[in-house]
Formats: C-alpha cells, structure tokens, sequence
C-alpha cells in the first residue's frame, strides 16, 4: 500500500485579537484522502484558522505548508493546488454563471472545459441559471456558485467554510456525497462546519475548537 | 377528497364580525408626523448649527466670492477675444453644455428612478392604503428643481466662460435649466409606464450631439470650416430652447404626475437603495464602492446574456474574456472614443500647455470602467486566490485590453501634439508621438491606481484634527489617481521632454504592477520581524547556555 502523502502540514499556528487568544500553538496535518471537519460554537475561530490557513489573514506565530511549500497566498503553485470556498469570493458582475466556470477551468489549463463545466453545473443544479449575471443569483445559487468554482478545476486540498450555509436540505446532502467521493479519490480535504450530517459522512477525523458550550 | 380538504372541512370557526370602515390618514398628515417626530429629536435648530459651524459658514462665503470674482475676471478677459476660435467657442460651448446637461440629467434619471423612496418609507408608507402618487409627488418636483438649478449653473457657467455677454449668460443659464428639468420629467413620465427605450435612446442622441458640438469647435479653431453663426441669432436659438424645454417640460411633468401611482414599489425602492449605498460609500469616501453599486445595479438590470465560449488557456483565457465583457457592455468604448477630443479641443482653445494635463485627467475618466476586471480581482483577493497566477501577472493580464486602447487613443490624438489652434505649441512628429504616448500613460496609470485603491481602514491610528479624529487615508483616497496624472504630466507642463514623463510612467507602472503591493509589503516585514525576533531569542538562549557553562 502507498504511503500517502502530506498535503498540509501546520505548526504552532496561534492567532489573538488583541487579549483574546483565538488559537494557540494549533498543529495539523492532512495527508491525500483525509477530511478534516473543524467543529466548535460560533467564535470559536473556525473560521480565523481557515483564513490562516489560506493566507487570507495572517497568524502571529507558526506556519503552514501546502505540499512541502510553505503558505503564501500570492503564490502561484499555491494557488494552484489550493481550492478554498470562504466568504470573500467575490464575481465579475458582468460574467454569467457559466463563463465564470468557464474562465476558471481555462485558467487552470483545462483545454477543453466544456464537459468539466455542464458536469459541475448540472450537480450545482444551475443549469437553468447558466446565463445569469451574479448580482441577480439568490443567495443560495451564489453558494453554489462559489461551490462550483471548486469544483471545476485542478486541485489537491480543498478548504472550505461552512459548506453548507444557505443551502437547502437537498442540497447538504449532495455536498456530503460530493465531498466523500473526492475524498475517496485522494483529495485532502479541511472544512469547518455546523451540520451533523456533512461531519459525519465526509470527515475522517473531527477537530473540536474552543470549549464546548457549558 | 385530500386529507387537506377534508381537515378544512372538519374545522369550526367562528365568523369574525365585519370590521368598521376606518378612514386611513391622508399622505399630507403621515408625512407631518414623521417631521414631527425628525423635528422632536432635533437638538438644535438651523441658526444654532450655523453659528456653530461659522468657520465652515464663513470659509464657504469667502471661498464662493473668490470663485464669482475669478469667473467674472475670466468671463471679461475671455469676451475680449475676438479670434475666430473664441468666436467659435463662444457660439459653440453653450450647445456642448445644453446637449451634455441633457445627456447626464437623462441617464442619472435612468440610473435612479428619478422617482424613489427610502427603504423605511417602501415599508411603513407604502404598504400604507393612501395615495401613492400625493406621496411621490414632493420627491417628483424635488428632481425635477434639482435639475433645474444643476442645470443653470453649469448652463450660466460655460457661458460666461466662453465670453458671452449678460443676455447671453441668461438665455443659456435659462436654456440649460429648463431642458434638464424636461429631462428628469421626461424620465419619470417613462418611469411610469416602465418603458426606458427612449430615455436611453435620448440619452446617446445629446451625448453624441455634445461630442458632435465639441468636435465643430476644433474644426472651427483648425479652419476647416466656418459657423457663420451671429451673436444675435445665438439668443435667438437659446430662446428658441427654452420655449421647446418648457414645451416638453409641462407635458412630461404631467403625464409623470398622472403614472406616478404606477410605479412599482420594487422600483421606487431599488433607486433609494442605490442612493443610500452610493451615500454611505461616499460617506467613508470610497469613491470605488459607489462606483462598484452602480456597474453591480447596471449589470443586475440586464440580468441575463447569452454565454459565450471562451478562449485561450491560463492568462490568455483571462485576457480573451476582457475582450468579451468589454463587447457585452461597450458604452466604456463610446466614452473613450468620445475623450480623443479632449486634446483638440484643449489646443483649439488656446490652452496648449495644460492639454496633456488635460487630455490625461479625460483618459484616466474614460479608462475607470474599462477596468472592472482588475477591480473585481484586486478589492477582496477571493477570486484571484482561485487563479493560478502572481497578483502581479493577474493585474499585467487585466489591463492588457485597456493598455491595446490607450495605445490607439495615443496613436489618435498625436496630430493634437503637432500645434492645432491659434499660438498652439508646435512639435515635431516624434515629440508629438512621444507626449502622445506619456499622455496615455499617465492616464491608464491613474486609472489602474484609482482601481486598486482599497477602501479606508478605519482600524489605523487615526489622524487629529479639528472636526474629530479621522483615518489618514479617508483623504489621500480623495486623490488617488489625480496624483499619477499630475506627476507623470509634470514635465510636459514645465516644457521638459516627454522622456522625463515617460520614465516617471515607468516608475509609477512598476510600483502599481508589481503585486509588491502595501499588503505583501507589510506581511513580509511582519515576517522579517519574526526572523529577526527568533534569531534574538536563540541567541538570548546561546549566550546564557554559555554563562551556565562557564560557571
């Protein structure tokens, strides 16, 4: 049996706001298959560790290496390996659904996207709103959106906020399938989540933060 | 039978007795409780406020005096010029300000309405049984007297400046008023049957048609032909625009009275949301968010498109979708074509030192919504995070289509460069070419530094001043852009040769490109620091291993 490869390596990571520490000497490693789900109420730093994580914010201490290279968010390889979904994605305003899909999977080196794209579009169940501009998605489609974005391009770590949010119940369990099949296929995978059913069927491993509600 | 049905059925309720007829407050007395109730937690009445702010109340008089002194100074030694370019000017200018007035009262119409309502008021007012039009009514007239007096100003202005004398001044401060009122009744009239064809259509007509005026300026100035037009029958045809102006004004402010109770609360309520979005970033001072609420309500209006295919693969894909965004939405390249008269006609006005000042300041307008690609990439991070590429290689693709247009904008106006109106400054082809070239530059640069701009972070140290303490960069924001312009042009206004500007271009390129930018600066200081802090603390620990070992 292969040895499986460590795709994200974090040491000592610590973040404070101020007197509040939010994480202090966190360490992590996933390896290829692996789901980490990070779980914890809310202003528990879920979501601070996955902005550390991404280089989105930076930490006061510590590292995180992507692949043996150590993180930095302007770095192409990284960029290039990492897929995240987090609250800051932002979308041209005057590209459709499809040609942001479009554009992405060319981006990355996919030189024919087409079948790449109707496949994601057709799990992300926005089909019928491929001609769409954003500004005129519902929130729930934008999530999508933002999922497919992930979706339709090369990667090897997947980091995800609060999937789930704002999507419906269909929805949350076509995640769990997604999210399980990618793993299976090799893909690390960290997210931080409040839904019981994702946490249970994606994550082979749960990661508690902050102290469970007294 | 559903079970649904058969639940309906099996359940008894009361019949409830017939309510009262209730005789709902007419709009006139819920809009006076509301001023009652705006007027009762006032604390201070208007003289109270003013004779607080009196610096601000006095610095305003003194600063409008020197404006009315130095715009009647101007206006006498303009009306001096007798040369067929200040007589061109002077018949000319006024169109150009009557057809451009129209233009932008039309299309600010469009964008907002004219007629809106607030959120607040969409919830408590609207849903409210009274009349909707008695209601909308105030703010109808309110647009339609804003217009007029934005109108007068701008009308009497150029005007004057152009030379005209007092009757004139009136005639077109007159003129320009009245037809930008018809503008905004005309607008809310189609507002009322949601039609906006014809406000577009009218729209792009006085758009070109000031372009088309400013355009017969520089013929005029260049001799290729001649207007022939009396002063006389400059009044004449003035007078003639205010009649048609009210013509349009009165109808169209009647039938928009009439469709007033038509509009749709969706509608009224999207123009105030784009006011109180567009209000609170200019608040802040972000200029760029204001700008970003109007390219995100414009693009929600069209809604949908026809996808297209991309092309290419890595950066190449990302440039060939700046081409298609730029054909889905190509009024920016009207804009842009229409600005390649800025340096004629500044030449052809005499103002031959200050033209690629000028022309650069029109580029750097004209050049913003050319670059919503780089925007969208550079103000969050989150989408350029997805592409596997430096910021710095990101931004180079970005601006590759704008960078093609400014090159053929440059190409366009070098025959400005080579001495236009009357004691114009005369340079040879290569020098023309070259301050052509800088011109551009400086004005794409200020675009993209204008782009990049981030909004004002609140969370610095703030700076102490007289009315409270504020964030350094709530000001310098103001500036972003007009500085590049100003720098990078210095040297054509000083007579220096364009190479100096060029080099002061390359400069400011290579800091604006570069993805060296603050952010990553200050992440690898933060890092450094770090280094520096660990190196300190090993060799704390090295030096007291060592005192231990020696005792």
């Amino acid at each position: 049996m292969a040895k499986r490869a460590t795709i994200l390596k974090v040491s000592g990571l610590s973040r404070a706001f101020g007197p509040n520490t939010i994480f202090d000497k966190f360490n992590l490693e996933v390896r290829t298959g692996e789901a980490i789900a990070l779980t914890g109420r809310n202003g528990a730093g879920k979501s601070t560790l996955l902005r550390c994580l991404v280089g989105a914010d930076r930490p006061d201490d510590g590292s995180v290496e992507v692949c043996g290279n150590p993180m930095a968010e302007t770095s192409p390889e990284i960029r290039r390996d990492v897929a995240t979904v987090i609250d800051d994605l932002d979308f041209f305003p005057d590209l459709s659904v499809v040609e942001h899909l479009d554009l992405l999977a060319r981006a990355h080196g996919i030189a024919d996207p087409d079948e790449v794209v109707d496949e994601v579009l057709e799990e992300v169940q926005l089909v019928p709103q491929s001609g769409q501009l954003p500004g005129t998605l519902s929130s729930g489609q934008r999530r999508r959106l933002a999922l497919a974005t992930a979706f339709v391009r090369p990667r090897k770590l997947l980091i995800l906020d609060e999937p789930e949010q704002r999507l419906d119940t269909e929805g949350v369990g076509w995640l769990a399938q997604r999210l399980k099949s990618e793993r299976q296929k090799g893909l690390a995978i960290v997210f931080a989540s409040h839904e019981p059913e994702l946490v249970d069927s994606v994550a082979t491993r749960v990661i508690q933060l902050g102290a469970p509600r007294g | 039978m559903s079970s649904l049905e058969a639940g309906a059925d099996d359940f008894a309720f009361e019949q409830p007795p017939e309510p009262e007829p209730l005789t709902p407050a007419s709009p006139r007395e819920l809009k006076r409780l509301v001023k009652d109730w705006r007027a009762g937690r006032a604390t201070r009445n208007v003289l109270q406020a003013m004779s607080d702010a009196y610096v601000a109340v006095f610095a305003a008089v003194m600063i409008g005096a020197m404006v009315v002194n130095v715009i009647l100074k101007a206006q006498r030694t303009v009306a001096e010029c007798t040369s067929p370019t200040c007589l061109s000017a002077r018949a000319l200018l006024p169109w150009t300000a009557f057809a451009a007035t129209i233009a932008v009262a039309l299309a600010v119409s469009r964008l907002f309405g004219p007629v809106l309502a607030s959120a607040a008021e969409g919830f408590w007012l609207l849903d409210a049984p009274i009349s909707r039009s008695q209601l909308l009514r105030s703010r109808l007239v309110g647009a339609i007297a804003a217009a007029f007096f934005g109108g007068a100003v701008i009308g009497g202005l150029i005007a004057a400046l152009s030379g005209s004398g007092l009757t004139e001044v009136l005639v077109w401060a007159g003129a320009t008023a009245l037809s930008a009122a018809a503008s905004v009744a005309f607008a809310a009239a189609q507002q009322g049957i949601e039609r906006h064809r014809l406000t577009r259509f009218a729209t792009y007509l006085f758009g070109v048609l000031a372009v088309g005026a400013l355009f017969s300026v520089v013929g005029v100035a260049a001799g290729w032909f001649s207007l022939g037009i009396s002063d006389n029958l400059g009044i004449e045809l003035g007078v003639i625009m205010i009649a048609a102006s009210v013509l349009v004004l009165l109808i169209s402010a009647v039938l928009a009275g009439l469709r007033l109770g038509q509009i749709r609360r969706t509608r009224l309520l999207s123009g105030g949301a784009l006011v109180s979005g567009i209000s609170g970033a200019f608040y802040a001072l972000d200029i760029g968010l204001a700008r970003d609420i109007v390219v995100e309500r414009r693009a929600i209006e069209r809604g949908h498109v026809h996808p297209k295919r991309g092309k290419g693969l890595g950066l190449e894909a990302l440039i060939w979708r700046e081409w298609q965004r730029l054909w889905r939405f190509p009024q920016p390249l009207l804009v842009l074509a229409a600005t390649i008269v800025v340096p004629y006609a500044a030449d052809a006005l005499g103002m031959s030192v200050l033209t690629p000042v000028l022309a650069a300041l029109a580029l750097f307008g004209a050049t913003i919504p050319l670059l919503n690609g780089l925007r969208v990439l550079t103000r969050t991070g989150g989408l350029a995070r997805c592409l596997p590429f430096s910021l710095a290689r990101i931004k180079l693709a970005s601006i590759a289509v704008p960078a093609i247009l400014a090159g053929l904008w440059a190409a366009a106006t070098t025959p400005a460069y080579l001495g236009f109106g009357d004691g114009a400054v005369e340079r040879p082809v290569p020098q023309a070419a070259l301050t052509a070239i800088a011109t551009a530059a400086a004005g794409l640069l200020a675009a993209v530094r204008w782009t990049q701009a981030k909004g004002v972070d609140f969370g610095a140290p703030m700076v102490a001043s007289q009315a409270g303490a504020f964030p350094p960069g709530l000001v310098t924001n103001l500036f972003r852009g007009f500085d590049v312009c100003i720098i990078t042009t210095a040297p054509l206004l000083l007579g220096l040769s364009p190479w100096w500007s060029l080099g002061i271009a390359g400069i400011a390129a290579a800091i604006l490109l570069n993805s060296m930018d603050a952010e990553t600066l200050r992440a690898r200081q933060a890092e450094q620091q770090k280094q520096l802090e660990a190196q300190r603390k090993a060799r704390a620990g090295a030096a007291a291993a060592g005192k231990q070992r020696k005792r």
